[in-house]
């Protein structure tokens, strides 16, 4: 199906507006987050166990923490729940269909 | 700075060896649930698996902050969601891509424990949610669905406490760790089973017939 028949469809239309709003809620529960201080328990773990220096990543990723070069805090993390929900619909869509051929 | 770590184990965490069998264990189950799942991405089905999918990156961006004593927030994880929506092998591919998203765009998880952060988010939590969700729905579906995504993520972190509990970076404490995240997962669980069974109950009122219950049963 062509982009323009997926949005000809109601409930995908509605989807992808669902979407944005939930990206659009991204920043506000990360700063109300921020605001508790808080930990989680695999952070407890680590350091009740004495692990919490052994993080150490083997790739720099392009947008660490959901953050995005040169954007400030709040509007980076929108950017990057935008961004990250595309090329998440984008790659399932693109892997479907060698996926549905192959039956 | 923005956080999303509830289950994703970063590099350095996990014993490679240990990394490695995760790893081939979700690599066999990715494998099957592709196999399985084809025949399911026709027509509708295919653009319904993407934005299930995208839907579940976002919400797990929201953070719920919980203004308890020390503070902490849960995020919803969606794997028993994606397997009760989807069926238990779509969901299988359709959290896979959010998780690999994660790691390799946002370095949210790492990536010699990719294979293990896949095992517990795409695997186990999809089949374990997706079996509970079949077993009690036919005494109440939308309680099913809640302790589905209850069970579901504290099933998830008692894979994560297994692989850090038998690595040196956590001095092989296995029972320690079991103990903080089980039992911290058993309460943050609540909210996964909640945003679970809200979730369902919509998409059952507004779309029931997307459903793989809908349909026809799935063979696991």
């Amino acid at each position: 199906m062509s982009v323009r028949e997926y949005w000809s469809i109601q409930w995908i239309r509605r989807a992808l507006i669902l979407l944005v709003v939930l990206a659009l809620l991204a920043p506000v529960f990360g700063v109300a987050a921020e605001g508790v201080g808080y930990t989680e328990p695999i952070e407890v773990a680590a350091d009740e166990t004495g692990a919490s220096g052994s993080a150490d990543p083997v790739i720099s990723s392009p947008l660490p923490d959901y953050s995005m070069p040169g954007l400030p805090g709040p509007i980076g993390t929108l950017a990057s729940a935008l961004l990250g929900s595309a090329v998440v619909l984008v790659s399932m869509l693109a892997l479907s269909r060698p996926l549905a051929r192959e039956q | 700075m923005y956080r999303c770590l509830l289950m994703h184990i970063p590099d350095g965490y996990v014993d490679l060896p240990i990394a490695a069998v995760f790893a081939v264990a979700a690599g066999v189950a990715l494998t099957i649930a592709a196999r399985r799942s084809g025949d399911r991405l026709e027509g509708s089905q295919a653009p319904l698996v993407g934005v299930t999918a995208a839907g579940i990156f976002a919400a797990q961006m929201l953070n719920w902050p919980l203004p308890i004593p020390g503070g902490t927030s849960a995020h919803f994880v969606g794997g028993a969601f994606a397997g009760i929506v989807l069926g238990p092998h779509l969901g299988v591919l359709a959290m896979s891509a959010v998780v690999v998203v994660q790691a390799l765009l946002f370095g949210d998880g790492g990536l010699t424990v990719l294979g293990a952060n896949l095992f517990n988010m795409a695997v186990v939590e999809v089949y374990v949610g997706y079996a509970i969700f079949r077993l009690g729905r036919r005494w109440n579906d939308v309680g099913a669905a809640f302790v589905a995504g209850w069970v579901a993520a504290a099933a998830g972190a008692v894979g994560v406490a297994v692989q850090l509990g038998a690595s040196a970076a956590f001095n092989y404490e296995l029972l320690t760790v079991l103990a903080i995240m089980g039992g911290g997962h058993a309460v943050l669980g609540l909210i996964e089973g909640a945003i679970t069974a809200v979730v369902y109950r919509s998409v059952v009122q507004s779309r029931p017939d997307v459903l793989p219950s809908a349909t026809r049963e799935v063979a696991v």
